[in-house]
């Protein structure tokens, strides 16, 4: 797409330029992958591992698991982990790498995370929603809140 | 001997809750910290975080060192720049 000939068209045929369906859908696509981009930086790494830990630590070797615990759990610096456990401060950084490397591969394939997290919000809707006055309209929206928990079971 | 300013997670599998202690850096695994000086709550929306002011100043000046994840927090509060 030449950028100064489409502007003109635009302006042309007075068209808005998210009538366009193809420019739609790049800025769309573009729109999402910048939230995605956002929620994943948001989220803080450590934050992050710790759900990790919690989801799949178990499938991390005793070695692995008892320097990721010190790490994450602990809050400990690398070269602490290092002088603990008696292995350089490179080799700990080397194995935690890794084994979020391994960790996020799982969670990506399985999406335990991403599903909890999404019942999660759920739920707490609606709690909100019981919160408030019970109406039909209410009552409506927790039905459908609770059917598409199921469906994403 | 230094002290370090760290996070120590609490709360149940899959539900974090953060607390920010004060503690030698030599003995962080048996739990014991010098001093609590606030929580990390990230299951909030935004997360949200308590700190003593006074304290974590205090803890400053005496030359304790926050990790990034608590330096952050800190940003955050406005309690360093």
């Amino acid at each position: 797409m030449n950028g100064r000939g489409f502007w003109k068209r635009c302006k042309k045929h007075n068209h808005d330029f998210l009538k366009n369906r193809s420019v739609k859908k790049k800025y769309l696509t573009l729109l999402f992958v910048f939230c995605i981009v956002v929620k994943v930086i948001v989220m803080e790494e450590k934050i992050r591992q710790g759900y990790l830990y919690d989801f799949y630590g178990e499938l991390l070797n005793d070695h692995q698991r008892s320097i990721f615990e010190a790490y994450v759990l602990e809050d400990l610096s690398l070269a602490e982990v290092a002088e603990a456990q008696g292995i350089s401060r490179q080799g700990v950084h080397d194995l935690i790498r890794r084994c979020t490397k391994t960790l996020e591969d799982y969670e990506s394939r399985l999406h335990l995370i991403d599903k909890f997290m999404h019942i999660r919000d759920k739920v707490d809707e609606i709690r909100t929603l019981t919160q408030q006055d019970v109406t039909d309209a209410s009552m409506g929206k927790i039905e459908s809140i609770a059917s598409e928990i199921l469906e994403e079971l | 001997m230094a002290v370090k300013i760290r996070l120590r997670r609490m709360g149940k599998k899959k539900a974090p809750f953060y607390r920010i202690v004060v503690a030698d850096s030599r003995s962080p695994r048996d739990g014991r910290c010098i001093e609590e000086i606030g929580t990390y709550d990230p299951n909030q929306e935004p997360s949200a975080y308590q700190v003593d002011e006074e304290l974590a100043k205090k803890w400053l000046a005496n030359g304790a060192q926050p990790t990034e994840t608590v330096n952050r927090i800190f940003k955050n509060a406005g309690i360093v720049k």
